[in-house]
């Protein structure tokens, strides 16, 4: 079996492995996720070394099923598979005490394996097949402890966002198969045709939803009702990834319209999730609403056209934001709350945990030489030698700044306040997932010119004033978030930030109220249509009735007439027949006279 | 028309109209049946005489005397047949009384 193959049936095999067993998840899931990261490993090894290999399946008729290895693909599948094992270890501590290990790893392997398919997938039928198994993954993790109070209207929230924003997607891939010919990937990204700004917008529609932009942003926090280690796997390297990923897979096809679009969502939501995590009261939702930040960073990049800076910060990201999730989950075992609040000094507890948040911090801040800042500084690079830099650029600058302040802000709330050690449970796994990840965030840059090396097209932007202008703007943004902090920061915007800046509301008032009316009146046009269908029924039926009339009437009526002419003919001709042998005689004779008479009469001439 | 031919019209017709008369004056069963035979008598002595005076050499004649003749015994036959059956079954052969019989 090919390793193609194996990276996605390895965690599939996990869960029905999980399902079928109901012992020992944790250590199947461990073993599938380690087996698929394997084969991802060895996937991006043969890649590097130039060769691209193509696992065709049979699909619908003449839209096979492919399963694509190139250097893209392959290295967003040991992104995957790298954090999801991280992720894994840590979990297996995380879910010490959780009395559902089997439905929650058999869960997050299928996860994995969904995010496999999308990845490495090779046409549009597959992608959009394992698009939708994510978001059905999802929604069962965000909805893992489904019993306490909040968590279903989250995991339906979450779903029903990414859900809607989903029909983007379905329109583009229609329009592309439609216009191609075909549904292999490669093919239709030479772009063109007729319709190149519509499927350029279906993508972006379908990467707001699930990448958490304005206006679809809010779903995001509310996800984080699920369980820690499913925040961290959807963050970083999967759900809410997809989005960006497809953006980043599909960029060569998108008309300058889309593009520009593309960039500014990104940079508008940037600006705004990074005001609402400076204003946030609660550490994952904070964290939430930095990843809908650095997203839009990522679409901002992919707007000033240079995906592969969207690439890098992607890849950054991913471990970064696991990282700093993997972090808060133990401050969260320790607290019992992630409310900042209850948070304060949790991080003087657990100083080696800490050490690790921070590090990630500062990564994600971009602070040299760690991951973050080769990445956001080639995103900088993108969006200020872009056609639209004035637009783009100062949206960027400002993302930076405001990561900065918000990373900031809670590292003081961690680091200040009283602090009572207590023993953890579980903290050797959690520990070790988290150790391996922080020093990928740390060290992830040090990757990127070979990063740079696998892809023929495209450079990494790096400018010396671009990075000066981002260090500048993380350090200001960090040293406004500690001294300052978060609330006076933000001054009298504080009100709206808290309350999204009413954008969230953006699907009640959007699409909600829309589709609402929509329904209403695709309502009344259904009673409509029921009351005619009705009504020719009842058409239907009075002509049959009509029809019977005309039978009982008619036909039969004919028919028992003449029976009845018939009868009452036979009856008076009985009659004549009396029995009187003399009477009977007489007629005889007087017919035969007649006849007589009447031959006579004719022969006479 | 040759006198021996008006002759046997004559007594031919005679022969009828006596028949006719005693077939349907009498009540008797036995005695309509002899009326009956005098009526096909007269009609058989008119047969012969129009092919004795008129066509002799026509044979097809003297065969359609010989069925009339035949008729006439079968007819016979189940007359009386029917007339014993009623005799041995009612004590009579009145046919006033034997209206029942028309079914």
């Amino acid at each position: 079996m090919s390793a193609l193959a194996t990276t996605v049936l390895a965690p599939l095999a996990a869960t029905a492995a999980i399902l079928l067993l109901r012992r020992t998840p944790a250590m199947l899931a461990l073993a599938g996720t380690a087996i698929g990261l394997a084969a991802s490993l060895a996937l991006l090894a043969g890649t590097f070394g130039g060769e691209h290999t193509v696992l065709t399946l049979p699909g619908l008729p003449g839209l096979p099923l492919r399963l694509l290895a190139e250097p893209l693909t392959a290295v967003l599948s040991v992104l995957v598979a790298g954090v999801g094992a991280c992720v894994m270890i840590y979990a297996v501590g995380y879910m010490k005490d959780d009395p559902e290990p089997v439905r929650f790893f058999a869960t997050m392997t299928f996860f994995l394996a969904a995010m496999q398919a999308l990845v490495l997938a090779g046409d549009w039928l597959l992608l959009l097949a394992a698009w939708e198994l994510i978001g059905l993954s999802s929604y069962l993790l965000i909805g893992f402890w489904y019993r306490r109070p909040g968590v279903p209207a989250a995991a339906s929230r979450a779903f029903l966002y990414t859900r809607s924003a989903d029909l983007g997607l379905y329109l583009a891939v229609f329009v592309l198969i439609g216009t191609h010919g075909g549904s292999v990937i490669d093919t239709s990204l030479a772009g063109g045709g007729p319709a190149a700004l519509a499927v350029g917008l279906g993508l972006l529609a379908a990467a707001i939803g699930k990448s958490a932009q304005v206006p679809l942003q809010d779903w995001l926090q509310r996800a984080m009702a699920g369980p820690t280690p499913v925040s961290a796997l959807l963050h970083s390297a999967t759900l809410v990834a997809a989005g960006a990923i497809l953006l980043i897979r599909s960029a060569p096809l998108l008309p300058p319209g889309a593009l520009l679009a593309t960039g500014l969502v990104g940079g508008v939501t940037t600006l705004i999730t990074g005001l609402v995590a400076l204003g946030e009261g609660d550490l994952k939702r904070l964290l939430a609403a930095s990843t809908s930040s650095q997203y839009g960073l990522m679409l901002v990049a992919v707007g000033a056209g240079v995906p592969l800076a969207a690439l890098a910060h992607l890849l950054a990201h991913a471990t970064i934001k696991s990282t700093l999730f993997l972090g808060a989950g133990v401050f969260q075992h320790a607290r019992g709350s992630t409310a900042l609040d209850a948070l304060h000094g949790a991080g003087r507890e657990h100083r080696t945990v800490f050490a690790g948040f921070t590090l990630a911090a500062l990564a994600l801040a971009g602070i040299p030489p760690l991951s973050g800042f080769f990445s956001k500084d080639a995103v900088i690079a993108a969006a200020l030698g872009s056609p639209y830099a004035p637009l783009l650029g100062p949206l960027a600058l400002a993302g930076t700044l405001l990561t900065g302040a918000y990373l900031a802000r809670a590292l003081r709330i961690l680091w200040r306040g009283d602090n009572r050690p207590r023993p953890l449970p579980g903290l050797a796994w959690m520990g070790t997932g988290f150790t391996i990840l922080v020093a990928l965030a740390a060290a992830l840059g040090l990757a990127f010119p070979a990063l740079e090396a696998a892809f023929p097209v495209g450079r990494l932007p790096e400018t010396a004033g671009a990075q000066a202008a981002g260090l500048a703007a993380a350090l200001a943004g960090l040293a406004a978030g500690w001294w300052i902090g978060g609330r006076r920061l933000l001054g009298p915007l504080l009100g709206w930030a808290r309350r999204d800046f009413a954008v969230a509301g953006g699907l009640d008032r959007w699409i909600l109220r829309p589709a609402l009316v929509l329904a209403a009146a695709c309502e009344r046009l259904e009673r409509k249509l029921y009351h005619a269908v009705l009504a020719i029924g009842r058409l239907g039926l009075r002509v049959a009735a009509a029809i019977r009339l005309g039978d009982e009437r008619g036909i039969d009526a004919l028919i028992f007439a003449l029976v009845r002419g018939t009868v009452g003919l036979g009856r008076r001709l009985r009659a004549l027949q009396s029995g009187l042998v003399h009477r009977e005689l007489a007629i005889t004779a007087a017919g035969t006279a007649l006849l007589w008479i009447a031959l006579l009469a004719s022969a006479w001439p | 028309m040759s006198p021996e031919l008006l002759l046997a019209l004559l007594t031919g017709a005679a022969l009828f109209g006596v028949g006719l008369y005693g077939a349907l004056s009498q009540t008797n069963l036995v005695m309509i049946m002899m009326g009956v035979e005098l009526i096909l008598a007269g009609a058989l002595v008119n047969l012969v005489a129009f092919w004795r005076f008129l066509h002799p050499e026509s044979y097809p004649g003297q065969m359609f005397v010989l069925i009339v003749m035949t008729v006439m015994a079968v007819e016979m036959a189940v007359g009386f047949g029917v007339a014993i059956a009623r005799f041995r079954a009612r004590g009579s052969v009145e046919m006033e009384e034997a209206r029942e019989l028309k079914g």
